[in-house]
């Protein structure tokens, strides 16, 4: 019997390549929806009938996907401490999340 | 007389909300759980690795679902939400943000609520595909290794929250302004 057990032999740099890259894709999304608050940055509306959330979403998962890709391909076969990337990756989130709230856009 | 019991638009809603963000909900709430309940010191036995298959199935299923919400959301719900009504119209029922929108009570569904809609979902939708790559990639290492463990029950909690969250407001939304 045949057993898939993953890739246990690898380092934990993909993982963590996983999640900080979703720390910045959530980061990207709250900065790109601030700046766009602020009228320092207007991502271009890429579908006009859902007006400027379709570019500023769309960037975000671009750049989510970018920052996956080269972290994946420096991290891949490596072991990566992880504490510290597990709270950068938190810190990101929490950021990103909260420039997405409303009562945010108005400190700025 | 025949009458239609739902619009295109409310069974695209009906789509979003209940079908795709509440399946996701639950499938959340099962991973959280699976995260949880079949973390073990070994992951070399036959059970494990079961235990891990699912949960990687799990979390892929959880991922395509969230996706599928805040595409669908954003692509064809939100632009029939947004619509400007024609100059002059006073019956507003089918331009849900403009009906919310005229009533100082009802305002903040639109500047709080479906303006945290519009992007929480999809930060949401990233975390949960972060968990199903690492779940698929890792297997029942996921299970094992604890750091790793924790990190993953962290953003499923997160993603949980968030995904609660919009959805509670897309009730409030759909309860004072439906698509209709």
């Amino acid at each position: 019997m045949t057993i898939d057990v993953g890739r246990p032999e690898e380092g934990n740099g993909a993982a963590l390549a996983s999640f900080l890259a979703a720390g910045i894709g959530a980061f990207a999304t709250g900065a790109i929806v601030l700046l766009n608050e602020a009228g320092l940055f207007v991502s271009p509306t890429l579908y006009e009938p859902a007006g400027g959330v379709s570019g500023r979403t769309t960037l975000a998962a671009l750049i989510w996907l970018i920052a996956w890709a080269v972290l994946h391909n420096r991290w891949k076969h490596r072991q990566v401490e992880s504490r510290r990337v597990y709270a950068i990756t938190l810190m990101l989130i929490g950021i990103g999340v909260l420039f997405c709230f409303p009562p945010v856009w108005k400190l700025v | 007389m025949d009458t239609m019991l739902f619009t295109g638009r409310s069974i695209w809603t009906m789509i979003h909300g209940i079908v795709l963000g509440g399946g996701a909900l639950m499938a959340l709430a099962a991973a959280l759980f699976s995260l949880y309940a079949m973390r073990s010191a070994t992951a070399s036995d036959v059970t494990s690795q079961n235990q891990a298959r699912y949960l990687a199935q799990l979390m892929v299923l959880t991922a395509v679902l969230l996706w599928l919400t805040v595409l669908i959301g954003t692509y064809i719900n939100f632009p029939p939400y947004r619509a400007t009504p024609p100059e002059g119209l006073t019956d507003l029922a089918r331009y849900p943000r403009s009906l919310i929108r005229s009533s100082p009570g009802t305002e903040w569904l639109h500047s709080f609520a479906m303006e945290t809609k519009e992007h929480v979902p999809w930060i949401a939708a990233m975390l949960a595909t972060a968990v199903a790559a690492v779940s698929v990639r890792y297997r029942s290492q996921l299970l094992s290794d604890r750091p790793l463990n924790s990190m993953a029950m962290t953003l499923v909690s997160i993603c949980l929250v968030l995904v609660s969250f919009a959805s509670i407001l897309g009730v409030f939304v759909n309860k004072v302004a439906p698509l209709e």
